[in-house]
């Protein structure tokens, strides 16, 4: 399914053919550990299944770039050992289907820099490919000149849909404007949470500080399904 | 003393003469200086427990139930300490289920140990201590160099002293184990551990005396069953001791109005206040049980402002809302009689001497025989007294419920109780503290878990899975470090504990009451007010429910927060305490249905209201109001439509306003069978129509409503069978709200998510938010994971009533349950209950009432005035 002439949804990734890269956001590696530090015994397999994950979702893409958009890791600040590992991991995991690895600071990657040194991947603060503007979402960098499309993760958009007292959480991808350019909200590649219910909750993002009431969701199932604009659902 | 059967009911009294012989000098002195004889329960029980036979005895507060199993175990300890053969060990273990009725049992036991002393002359040195959550580590070692020989204790602590490795020392011996109120741990996961701690026990110290100490309750038979347990396979011997009925009881069920239905809301509350004035006024001391925190609160509210010179400090409140200095407050008054009445939900309905009470009021109906019974048996203490009890009902379903708990009270016929069978998540925790004690093998582990009453068919694979579990075999070897608590080796079948923390982290999170569920209500970022967390079971976007006297429209919820908005002058659609009543029994729901059963076959054959309400008199013991309104509601429903009863289930179709259509279950079979076989057609039948469907329950019934069309009801009632309602249920509870919260509450008995960890304690709003990660993730690894096939068993099991539902499809495939198919432009008689949503508020009633006078005028046009006459 297309977002815009030049953006295609695929599972949890973003393509563009055009320039044969693929963006992917928040992978929250290192959340298991964090759970399980607080007493809730989470069974480890968060690496396992992002990998699969992430397979299903690359593996049949012409790819020359992988960009990914922000929190690769979960912790803020010190890097425990498991996301020192996970993360290693990742990196070697993803330039195996690409020719260069593209990482986009977000706000949970303070130290990100430590680990990617060693594997000789840089971090930028964002990211242009032709017309489109990839960037984390959790400040507003300076926009260059000749942007049409801008590309954040950040928020983690779900939609949680309720049929008495029966519901299911989806991920889903948020599409709207943002100062007349077209601003596509990723859902997160973090597998344990379906993310924050766009529905009943205020998103984070300063571009998205004048409401979504009029963005279109696009629920991520076994497919992409389009459902209209976020009021229309209320 | 020798027995036939193996569960023998004890019908021997023996002699106050014998008895004496049997007991020490120094005791039977004390005794008969104190009392003037053995009561019945003691003549029955006391020679019995003293040949080491395990007895159950059942009789009512204030009968000597304490004394009968505690003379002769006294009677030994002193005898040995005379001859100076007294160890420094724990003899006897004393196991309740209130920590506050251990602090009054200590005083039961000190008490008459002092007066012993006194007439002895001398220290006996017969040491009694408690040991709880609450006790002191001071007190704890002091109880490790000068063990109690009598021991009281909570079901929980057992489990804890049991892995204390040096108290454990101390009950090698153990000669006696009391259990006391026995009836309200048996149908729960509570007596299920506790079942588990005795097996244990019993592992260490060996053979030991059980004595079961309950209230009335049904069936005997299977308590007894679950007191003793098993050994090699088969059951070992109890005594029974019945002496439930001894007490006189005066019991009458009242209407504040002479006829329920022709009353205007201000006559019901009007009659009902005059009422409890004119009662309240005539006795010393009343004591009166709404069921509902909010009806509580209201009822003290109204007494107060219309007899504002009467009720001011005298008249008090008490439910679990409350903070336990008040509730403690009204507790002391009462037992120092400077209360003329209190207003309770349900909170005073266990053991707790609150003093001398001498009329029990029931606002509504308490939906079962012996929860009715409990409550009335507050009144009148000694053994002697009469029970005192009236039943005030304000509607016409209450009254014929009311009436058929009495005519069931006076006669002696108790609701059943469950006891649940194969919990995976309580076993966990015994799995973990016996590997935490000893490395042991696996099979005499299985030996020893399936002496429990509980687990006696507990099938190798569910054991094996659970070890699994806590061996950690669900995730990779580098990552089990993480999660296993025992290793388990395959080839020797042996098992451990494993990690430092381990006794750590075992005591402080075992036990099996889920953590304070109180949902946090909101509006935006105000807190408003909160409720009970099972409230999120049944409301859905858009109910409007009242809370604090205001009306709210849900919005969602996440954790234990609730979101809403304020929704000035809507109607509610929902109480917000709707999860606070109690179910009605299903031995009652039947019981009521025979009777409506028997009115049909008196009105058919043609006899007058004259004969008919003899009938009801008899039958019933009512009085003159009640049998009337019972006859019109009945002859109504006739008349009108039909009779549903246990014989005919009744289908309506009805019509109403705007399209919308009803279809409605006359199934008379309590909440718990209702909400199975509900949810089971409504499952069915969105797969058929492949849309929404919403039901209504209540222990009366259930209807399915739609917007749009006709529905294929009947096809998806026919598609339920007894044999796959069991899977379709699995399939419908799936994603639920239900299923998600009784997961909480098995993984943290599971010890999945631990409410302590490192010191740090976690909220229940934290744990459900992890509760709900944690489902995802056990998703992923099995259906069958066995955290997850708990709750499930639970909410089939425990929370609804499966079992029966089955029955009855049975009865219904079988055709020896008839169904009729009727169809109604205006509802029937007994469906204006079920439509108006069930569950009134005793006070508030306006809308509800209105509706229900407007439909009953239509059904009257119908089939005409009544006659007099007639």
């Amino acid at each position: 399914m297309n977002l815009t002439n030049d953006i295609e949804i695929k599972g949890l990734a973003l393509y563009i053919p055009k320039h044969k890269a693929a963006i992917i956001s928040d992978l929250q590696l290192g959340y298991e550990e964090n759970l399980i530090s607080q007493g809730v015994l989470v069974p480890f397999t968060q690496f396992e299944d992002t990998k699969e994950r992430l397979s299903k979702d690359l593996n049949d893409l012409e790819l020359d770039t992988i960009i990914v958009n922000g929190d690769l890791k979960h912790e803020f600040g010190r890097i425990s050992r498991q996301e020192w590992k996970d993360v290693l991991r990742i990196i070697d995991f993803l330039s195996s289907f690409c020719k260069n690895l593209i990482l986009v600071k977000g706000n949970h990657d303070i130290v990100l820099s430590s680990i990617t040194k060693k594997k000789g991947v840089g971090v930028v603060d964002s990211f242009q490919l032709g017309d489109i503007f990839i960037t984390h979402g959790h400040e507003i960098p300076e926009i260059p000149k000749g942007v049409k499309s801008i590309i954040i993760g950040h928020d983690h958009p779900a939609v949680k849909l309720r049929d008495g007292d029966v519901s299911e959480t989806y991920k889903c991808y948020l599409k709207g404007k943002w100062k007349r350019k077209t601003l596509i909200v990723q859902p997160s590649s973090f597998l344990l949470t379906e993310g924050t219910d766009v529905l009943h909750y205020t998103l984070k993002s300063p571009f998205l500080e004048k409401g979504i009431e009029n963005f279109e969701i696009f629920v991520v199932a076994d497919k992409p399904f389009y459902f209209g604009k976020l009021k229309d659902l209320r | 003393m020798r027995w036939v059967e193996i569960l023998k009911r004890e019908t021997k009294e023996y002699s106050d003469e014998a008895i004496l012989k049997k007991m020490n000098p120094l005791v039977g002195s004390w005794f008969t200086e104190k009392f003037k004889s053995f009561s019945p329960p003691q003549s029955h029980a006391i020679l019995n427990i003293h040949n080491k036979e395990s007895t159950l005895i059942s009789a009512p507060t204030g009968s000597g139930k304490t004394l009968s199993a505690f003379l002769s175990i006294l009677s030994e300890l002193i005898t040995l300490s005379e001859k100076g053969k007294l160890e420094d060990r724990v003899y006897c273990v004393y196991i309740s289920p209130l920590k506050a009725l251990n602090n009054d049992i200590e005083k039961n036991l000190k008490e008459p140990l002092e007066e012993l002393e006194k007439l002895a002359g001398k220290d006996l040195g017969v040491r009694v201590a408690v040991r709880t959550g609450d006790t002191s580590q001071y007190e704890r070692s002091k109880m490790l160099k000068k063990p109690p020989h009598i021991l009281i204790t909570t079901p929980e602590s057992l489990s804890l002293i049991l892995v204390a490795p040096k108290f454990r020392e101390l009950l090698r011996g153990v000669d006696w184990a009391v259990i006391d109120e026995i009836h309200s741990l048996a149908p729960n996961k509570r007596g299920v551990h506790l079942s588990l701690s005795l097996e244990r026990l019993q592992n260490i110290s060996g053979r030991f005396t059980r004595i079961g100490l309950s209230a009335t309750v049904s069936p005997l038979d299977e308590v007894a069953k679950y007191l003793v347990g098993l050994e090699d396979g088969k059951q070992r011997p109890c005594n029974i001791v019945d002496s439930g009925f001894i007490k006189k009881l005066d019991l009458k069920v009242t209407c504040p109005v002479e006829s329920i239905i022709d009353a205007t809301q201000q006559d019901l509350h009007e009659g009902l206040y005059t009422k409890l004035d004119k009662l309240i006024s005539e006795h010393k001391t009343t004591l009166i049980f709404t069921n509902t925190r909010s009806a509580t609160e209201r009822v003290v509210h109204h007494l107060k402002q219309n007899f504002p010179k009467k009720y001011i400090e005298n008249i008090g409140a008490h439910h679990s809302s409350l903070s336990k200095t008040h509730r403690h407050e009204i507790e002391s008054k009462l037992k120092n009689g400077e209360l003329k009445v209190v207003v309770c939900s349900t909170s005073l309905e266990l053991g707790i001497d609150i003093g001398y009470i001498d009329l029990v009021i029931l606002l509504g109906s308490p939906k079962s025989v012996s929860r009715a019974l409990q409550r009335v048996g507050r009144s009148g203490h000694k053994l002697h007294d009469t029970v005192k009890g009236r039943f005030i009902v304000m509607d016409r379903d209450d009254l014929v419920e009311c009436s058929v708990i009495l005519k069931n009270a006076m006669e002696g016929h108790i609701d059943k109780i469950d006891i649940p069978k194969n919990c995976l998540d309580v076993l966990v925790q015994h799995i973990y503290g016996e590997a935490i004690t000893e490395k042991q093998h696996s099979e005499n582990l299985f030996s020893m878990i399936k002496r429990s009453y509980c687990y006696k068919d507990l099938p190798l694979e569910k054991y094996e899975s659970v070890l699994g579990y806590l061996a950690g075999e669900y995730v990779s070897l580098e990552a089990r470090h993480v999660y296993a608590k025992i290793w388990w080796d395959h080839e020797t079948n042996m098992i451990g504990r494993r990690g430092k923390l381990a006794r750590v982290l075992y005591s402080t999170n075992i036990g099996t009451i889920p953590d304070e569920s109180f949902l946090i209500v909101k509006v935006k970022d105000q807190n408003i007010g909160s409720l009970d967390e099972s409230f999120l079971e049944r409301i859905k976007k858009g109910d409007i429910f009242v809370l604090g006297g205001s009306t709210y429209r849900f919005n969602f919820a996440r954790g234990m927060t609730v979101q809403v908005s304020p929704a000035p002058g809507r109607v509610p659609t929902v109480p917000s305490w709707f999860s606070e009543m109690l179910p009605l029994s299903y031995d009652l729901a039947v019981d009521i249905q025979k009777l409506r059963r028997k009115m049909e076959e008196l009105l058919v054959s043609g006899k007058s209201k004259r004969e008919i309400k003899k009938f009801l008199h008899t039958h019933l013991y009512i009085d003159d109001f009640a049998a009337n309104s019972i006859y019109e509601y009945m002859r109504e429903q006739h008349l009108y439509a039909e009779i549903p009863h246990d014989k005919k289930m009744v289908i309506e179709f009805y019509s109403g306003f705007s399209d919308k259509k009803y279809v409605i279950f006359h199934t008379l079979y309590g909440r718990r069978v209702n909400d199975a076989l509900s949810r089971a057609i409504a499952y069915e039948l969105s797969k058929i129509s492949k849309r929404g469907v919403s039901i209504n329950l209540t222990d009366n019934g259930f209807y399915i409503t739609s917007d749009k069309g006709k529905l294929q009801v009947l096809r998806a009632f026919k598609a339920v069978t007894p044999q796959n309602i069991r899977k379709i249920l699995t399939e419908a509870i799936d994603s639920t709200e239900i299923l998600k919260r009784r997961f909480r509450h098995c993984a943290g008995r599971s010890l999945m998510i631990l409410r302590t960890y490192k010191g740090r304690k976690k909220s229940a709003g934290r744990q459900q938010v992890s509760a709900m990660i944690l489902l995802k993730a056990v998703k992923r690894i099995s259906d069958n994971f066995p955290i997850l096939e708990e709750a499930r068993r639970e909410v089939l099991e425990d929370l609804m009533d499966i079992k029966n539902a089955e029955n009855e499809l049975r009865k219904l495939h079988s055709k020896k349950t008839a169904v009729k198919i009727i169809a109604t432009d205006v509802p029937s008689p007994f469906s204006l209950n079920l439509i108006a949503r069930g569950y009134m508020d005793v006070i508030k009633m306006e809308d509800k009432l209105e509706f229900i006078r407007r439909m009953h005028k239509a059904v009257l046009d119908r089939i005409g005035k009544y006659e007099p006459n007639k």
